[in-house]
C-alpha cells in the first residue's frame, strides 16, 4: 500500500514542480538566462492565488489570475531589471537574478508578514480504495495532476501547432537565422517571459493550494525546479516535465524507503539521483547539452 | 523540442542599458534586501544602540524575525519594551536609561554569535535577552568566554538542564557559565504530558519531530520520560524542516501501530502536517509540542485539529494577572510563554544591577539567583523591587510565567497545564504539578 500510496504523493509533487519547471527551462533555453529569481513567481503567485480565493472568486478564476498576474508582474520585473543588464552576459544576469530574488521574497515578507496563508478552496473530499489496501487520494491531489496535465498539452499545442511556437523552436536552435527569416525575436521573448512567469504562478498557486502561501514556498523550491529542468536535459520543456516526475516520486518514496533516522534526507537521494544520471548522460534525459552555461 | 540556446544575441537597439536606471534599481534592491538583515533598535528616541555611555544602559536582544520562529517575536518585544518603560519611568536603573539594541539573527547561530559580539563590543551591551536553543546550544562555551549574562525566555533545550547559573556560587565566578532562562526546560512540559498521556491510557506511542535542535530536544524528552513510565515508543520519525508537504512522512509514521501520537515542529511546518493529517483523515489523538500554542495555530487549523493536546508550562507566575492587564494596554500583541518569560528575563536582570549597584555584566551575573527567590521582599516589577531596594531589604523577584526561582544551574520550574484544542482556543484538560514529574527528567 505504502509505495502506491507515496508514487501518488509523488505524482502530485511533481505535477506543481513540471509547471514550474517548463517555465524555467523556457527562459534558460531562449533567454540563456539562470533565473535564480524563477523561484518568487510561485511565491507570487501563491498570493495573488490566496487574495483571489479570499475575495471568493470561483477556483477556475483563482488559477486564471494567478497565471496572469504572475505573468504580468514577472515581465515588468523582468522590463525593469534584467533586461538593463542582458548585455552584460550570463553572470551578471545571473547575480540580478539573485538580487530580485531577494528583494521580492522579503518585499512578500514586508508586505504580508511571516503568516502562512492558506488558500481557502474548502475541505477537499478523500476517496479511498480499500482494494489497494487503503491508498487514498482527495480533491486537491485531483487538482495538481489535472491541471498540470491541462498545462502540458496546452504547452504542447503552443510549440507545435503556432506559429509563435514554430518561431520559438527556430529560436532556440539559432536565433540569428530566425532572426533573418522574419521571426519577430523581441516579441518572441516578451511571450516567452510572460509564458514562463505565468507558468511559475500557477504552480505556485497549485502549491499554495496543496500546503500554503510563505514567503519562501517558492525559493524553497528552486533547487529541485533546478535540478527537474537539468535532469530532463537543460532547456527542454519535455524533459523538465519528465525530470520533474523522476525527482517528486524519488522523494517521496525516499521518505518510506530510507531508514527513519534518516527518511527527512528524501530532497538529497534526488539529488544524488541527478548526479547519477548526468554521470551517465550529461545532456540530462533528454540529452541537451548544459556546457554552454 | 526545445534545446538550449547558447548563442543568444541580445537586441542592442532595444535592450540598450541605461547606466542611471541600473543605479536607481540598484538602490532600491539594496534597500530593500538589506531590511532581512538590517539592525535596529527598540529605544523611544530611535537611536542607535552604540551610545552607551553614563546615562544610558543597553542591553542586548537578538532578533529572528526571519527565521520560522519568528511569530514570537512581536510579543517578546513588547514585553520587554514594557519591563524597560516601567524600569524608565521609575527613574531608571541606577539613575541610567535602560536601552536595547536589537539586531537579527535570524536564529542562526553563526550570525547569533556575530550580533553577541556587536552587543557586546560595539554596543556596550552588560547582558543579552533572548536566544532560542539552536542559536544558543552550539554556543554554550563562547557565551560563558564573554562573561556576560545570557537571560533568555526561550531555549527549552534539555542541554541547559544542568547548564548555566553560577554553580550557586556568585561570589566565585570562576564556575560561572552565564546563561539563565526564565522559561522551563523542555523536560518539564514534555515530562508532564507524556506523564498525562500515560495515565489516559495510551501505552503505546509514535513520536513525528522536526530536526532542529529544539523539536529533537523536545522528542528526546517525551521518549524518555514516556517509557520511564513504562509507555512503549512504536515509532519514530524525524521530518526536515520548511517543507511545503508532509503527506509522505504522514503516511509512513501512521503504517505503524499505536495508541496516540506526539508532534514537535515549528508552528508553521505543524500547521501544513496537520492540515494534511486532517485532509488524509488518519485520526489518532495527538499531544504537541507547546510552542504551536498561538491564535494563528487556532485560526489555522483549530477545527481540523480540534481535540489535540499540548502540554505547556503553566502561566504559575503568581503576578500572571497583574502582568496581563498592563500588557494588553501596551500594546495589541499576541501573549504568549515566550512574551511572559521576555518580561521576566528583563526585569530579573535590571533588579540583579540594582541590587549589584553597578551596572555590568558581572554584577547582574551575580545578583541573578539572589534577587530571583527568598528570602526578601517579594515583588512583581522593576519599580517594586527598586523601592525594595532602597529601603534595604533583600528582594524575590515573583516572576509572571513561573516563580522565577533560579536553580543553581540558571533554571527555573514550573507546573505543566494539558490543554486541548477547540476551535475557540486552548481549553485547560489537567495541571501536572512540578512536583509529580521531577523523576521523570531526562537529564
Amino acid at each position: 500500500m505504502s509505495l502506491i500510496q507515496q508514487g501518488i504523493f509523488g505524482l502530485v509533487t511533481g505535477s506543481y514542480i513540471a509547471i514550474a519547471a517548463i517555465g524555467f527551462t523556457l527562459i534558460y533555453g531562449l533567454v540563456n538566462m539562470l533565473n535564480i529569481a524563477y523561484g518568487e513567481y510561485l511565491t507570487i503567485g501563491a498570493y495573488v492565488g490566496f487574495l483571489a480565493a479570499d475575495s471568493g472568486l470561483p477556483l477556475v478564476a483563482v488559477l486564471g489570475l494567478g497565471f496572469v498576474a504572475t505573468a504580468a508582474i514577472g515581465w515588468t520585473l523582468t522590463k525593469l531589471f534584467f533586461r538593463p543588464v542582458v548585455e552584460k552576459g550570463p553572470i551578471p544576469l545571473l547575480i540580478t537574478s539573485v538580487g530580485v530574488g531577494i528583494v521580492v521574497r522579503n518585499g512578500v515578507r514586508l508586505f504580508s508578514g511571516n503568516e502562512l496563508r492558506y488558500l481557502d478552496v474548502g475541505q477537499p473530499a478523500v476517496y479511498r480504495f480499500s482494494a489497494l489496501g487503503g491508498v487514498f487520494v482527495n480533491t486537491k491531489q485531483l487538482l495538481v495532476v489535472g491541471t498540470a496535465l491541462s498545462a502540458f498539452v496546452a504547452v504542447h499545442l503552443l510549440l507545435t501547432r503556432t506559429n509563435v511556437g514554430i518561431a520559438m523552436r527556430a529560436m532556440k536552435d539559432n536565433e540569428s537565422l530566425a532572426r533573418i527569416n522574419g521571426a519577430r525575436v523581441m516579441r518572441i521573448r516578451n511571450l516567452v517571459w510572460l509564458l514562463a512567469c505565468g507558468l511559475g504562478g500557477l504552480g505556485g498557486v497549485l502549491l499554495g493550494i496543496q500546503t500554503s502561501a510563505s514567503p519562501t514556498m517558492g525559493f524553497q523550491q528552486l533547487l529541485v525546479i533546478l535540478a527537474a529542468a537539468t535532469l530532463g536535459g537543460a532547456g527542454s520543456a519535455y524533459g523538465a516535465v519528465v525530470g520533474a516526475y523522476i525527482l517528486g516520486i524519488v522523494i517521496e518514496m525516499s521518505v518510506v524507503l530510507l531508514p527513519a533516522e534518516i527518511s527527512q534526507l528524501g530532497t538529497t537521494v534526488a539529488f544524488l539521483v541527478l548526479i547519477a544520471v548526468l554521470l551517465v548522460r550529461p545532456g540530462g534525459i533528454t540529452g541537451q547539452e548544459v556546457t554552454k552555461v | 523540442m526545445f534545446g538550449f540556446n547558447g548563442g543568444s544575441v541580445p537586441d542592442s537597439t532595444e535592450y540598450s542599458p541605461n547606466r542611471r536606471q541600473i543605479l536607481k534599481y540598484g538602490a532600491a534592491a539594496f534597500g530593500v534586501t538589506g531590511l532581512a538583515g538590517c539592525s535596529s533598535d527598540g529605544s523611544p528616541d530611535g537611536g542607535s544602540g552604540d551610545d552607551s555611555d553614563g546615562d544610558t544602559i543597553v542591553f542586548g536582544e537578538p532578533t529572528m524575525e526571519t527565521s520560522q520562529f519568528g511569530f514570537i517575536m512581536a510579543g517578546t518585544n513588547q514585553s520587554i519594551d514594557l519591563a524597560i518603560e516601567e524600569i524608565n519611568e521609575s527613574g531608571g536603573l541606577l539613575g541610567s536609561t535602560v536601552e536595547v539594541s536589537r539586531r537579527e539573527t535570524g536564529s542562526d547561530p553563526t550570525e547569533f554569535r556575530e550580533v553577541f559580539e556587536q552587543f557586546v563590543n560595539n554596543d556596550g551591551a552588560v547582558g543579552i535577552i533572548r536566544a532560542t536553543s539552536a542559536e544558543l546550544t552550539p554556543n554554550l562555551e563562547f557565551v560563558a568566554e564573554r562573561e556576560t549574562p545570557l537571560i533568555t525566555n526561550g531555549a527549552g533545550t534539555t542541554a541547559l538542564d544542568d547548564y548555566g547559573g553560577d554553580s550557586g556560587t556568585p561570589e566565585d565566578m570562576s564556575d560561572d557559565e552565564w546563561v539563565w532562562r526564565t522559561i522551563a526546560s523542555d523536560s518539564v512540559s514534555t515530562a508532564g504530558g507524556a506523564k498525562y498521556m500515560y495515565e489516559q491510557g495510551n501505552e503505546r506511542m509514535a513520536i513525528l519531530a522536526g530536526n532542529s535542535q529544539g523539536e529533537r530536544s523536545w522528542a528526546n524528552s517525551f521518549e524518555a520520560a514516556y517509557e520511564n513510565l513504562g509507555g512503549e515508543i512504536v515509532s519514530r520519525l524525524e521530518v526536515q524542516n520548511g517543507k511545503n508537504s508532509y503527506q509522505s512522512e504522514l503516511s509512513r509514521l501512521f503504517e505503524a501501530d499505536f495508541d496516540a501520537w506526539g508532534l514537535s515542529l515549528k508552528r508553521d511546518d505543524a500547521t501544513t502536517l496537520v492540515r494534511e493529517w486532517n485532509n488524509a483523515g488518519y485520526g489518532g489523538q495527538m499531544i504537541a509540542e507547546s510552542g504551536i500554542r498561538s491564535d494563528e495555530f487556532v485560526d489555522a487549523v483549530g477545527e481540523q485539529a480540534e481535540g489535540a493536546l499540548i502540554a505547556f508550562t503553566a502561566t504559575s507566575g503568581p503576578n500572571y494577572g497583574e502582568f496581563e492587564e498592563k500588557y494588553r494596554e501596551f500594546g495589541d500583541a499576541e501573549l504568549h510563554q515566550w512574551a511572559l518569560a521576555g518580561y521576566d528575563a528583563m526585569t530579573v536582570a535590571a533588579l540583579a544591577a540594582q541590587q549589584g549597584g553597578d551596572a555590568s555584566p558581572e554584577a547582574i551575573q551575580q545578583n541573578l539567583a539572589s534577587v530571583s527567590k527568598p528570602p526578601g521582599t517579594a515583588v512583581s516589577s522593576f519599580p517594586e523591587g527598586k523601592e525594595a531596594l532602597e529601603n534595604d531589604e533583600e528582594i524575590n523577584y515573583e516572576g509572571v510565567l513561573t516563580p522565577t526561582d533560579f536553580t543553581d544551574d540558571g533554571n527555573v520550574v514550573g507546573d505543566v497545564r494539558v490543554a486541548q484544542l477547540t476551535p475557540d482556543g486552548f481549553e485547560d484538560e489537567a495541571l501536572v504539578s512540578a512536583d509529580e514529574i521531577r523523576d521523570l527528567f531526562t537529564s
